[in-house]
């Protein structure tokens, strides 16, 4: 059985609503073309995370969901960390401290 | 008379964070009262007619001002106690081993060091003068005290008070109703009958805990929150006029208005932009850092030391 398809994306620039579009169509077009595959989205930029950037995550999520993938984020600040888990985003996503961890597939974290 | 309280507080303005640290404030209620006001209370409950608080920042000057005036008036005994610390000191035995012991200076000792309380004689204060208040250690006696304390420096040591006094372990009661076994909710909450409690916990002062919401973890909510719809609080506290939004989960942190200190993570964070949480309502003006006197039979105020002025 062939290894499930993987990629990395970094999360738009909120400020701009035509890199937030693109992003979204990537993400459809990676979950559509393919059987279970890994969304690596990675935080390592991030300080704080935005309320919207999570919507966009969960969005993220749904698509994955459809395809029977899964979204993973790696790398996060500490603050990104507490974000997520006030949130409740860390119950449908799994959560990395780096992006090679999350590519070799390693347990995630506990939140 | 036989004895003055002269309390120190933090300096400043008590609401303000603390040097050193990242959240804490020594205004925060402890369930429902703050430190200096359960102080109060219990050197009141020592018979002292005579109590004072005053600011850090005051200048030391005014501070040794009000000791040696109370002295000039006759005032035998001078009890000062410079906040930084919940100690449950039995006061009535550091008196007495003062008087018994003769002694003209006695500060208070734990295993760790001196809690900045201390005892002093008149004719110490009127014959010493500054240097005696100055350096009360200089020719004094130790009181070792080997009971309940606790320093008070940061968030961390606010959250072990909390669960301290709702496990028991310390004895600080809660203020309001115990409406069951370690669970205490003031009578003017409303707690919406959706809402999972586990014990212990304290709902204070006109808190309004909404459908859905879970507490557990020895959390705490102080007056006048709002916890909304299926919020979970987990080792969590929540201090005055906090408004917390629908369906977070708040684990190990405490929440004072837009500001969260998560101590799991060590991470500070201003939420109110992200609209997750909000300051609500007027919080209560507390301590100007003007001396106030507080009468024997004074109903405290809920923050601070705004009381009747001296």
């Amino acid at each position: 059985m062939p290894p499930s398809p993987v990629t990395v994306m970094q999360l738009p620039d909120l400020s701009d609503p035509s890199a937030h579009r693109s992003f979204l169509r990537e993400v459809k077009k990676f979950m559509d073309s393919s059987r279970q595959p890994r969304l690596i989205v990675d935080l390592s930029t991030v300080g704080q995370i935005a309320p919207e950037s999570i919507d966009l995550l969960l969005e993220c999520v749904d698509q994955a969901e459809r395809s029977d993938g899964e979204v993973s984020v790696a790398g996060a600040s500490r603050e990104t960390e507490v974000i997520l888990e006030l949130t409740q985003a860390t119950s449908v996503l799994n959560i990395f401290p780096s992006v090679l961890e999350a590519a070799n597939g390693s347990q995630p974290q506990v939140a | 008379m036989e004895m003055g309280a002269l309390v120190v507080t933090a300096g400043g303005d008590v609401t303000s964070t603390a040097p050193g640290s990242s959240l804490w404030a020594p205004a925060w209620p402890v369930l429902g009262q703050t430190v200096l006001e359960r102080w109060i209370k219990m050197v009141q409950g020592l018979g002292v007619g005579l109590v004072s608080v005053v600011d850090r920042a005051e200048q030391q000057s005014n501070r040794v001002h009000t000791m040696i005036e109370w002295a000039r008036e006759g005032v035998e005994r001078i009890l000062l106690i410079v906040l930084g610390s919940y100690a449950e000191i039995d006061l009535c035995d550091l008196v007495r081993f003062h008087y018994e012991g003769q002694h003209q200076v006695t500060r208070v000792f734990d295993q760790e060091g001196p809690l900045g309380i201390s005892l002093l004689d008149r004719g110490c204060v009127l014959g010493h003068r500054e240097r005696a208040i100055h350096e009360p250690h200089s020719h004094s006696s130790r009181y070792d005290f080997l009971g309940y304390v606790i320093r008070l420096s940061s968030t961390v040591s606010y959250r072990q008070l909390v669960e301290d006094a709702l496990q028991g372990r310390c004895g600080i009661r809660p203020t309001g109703i115990q409406t069951r076994e370690r669970v205490w909710i003031d009578q003017t909450a409303f707690v919406d009958p959706s809402v999972q409690i586990e014990a212990p916990c304290y709902i204070g002062p006109r808190a309004r805990v909404r459908a859905s919401v879970r507490i557990r973890g020895c959390s705490s909510i102080e007056r006048d929150c709002d916890i909304d719809l299926g919020t979970t609080l987990d080792h969590t506290s929540i201090l005055p006029n906090t408004y917390v939004a629908p369906g977070l989960y708040v684990r190990e942190s405490v929440v004072d208005g837009t500001k969260l200190e998560n101590l799991a993570r060590g991470v500070e964070l201003d939420l109110g932009t992200a609209g997750l949480l909000a300051r609500i309502g007027n919080p209560q003006p507390t301590a100007s850092g003007r001396p106030v006197q507080v009468s024997p039979d004074q109903e405290l105020p809920l923050s601070g030391a705004e009381a009747q002025q001296s």
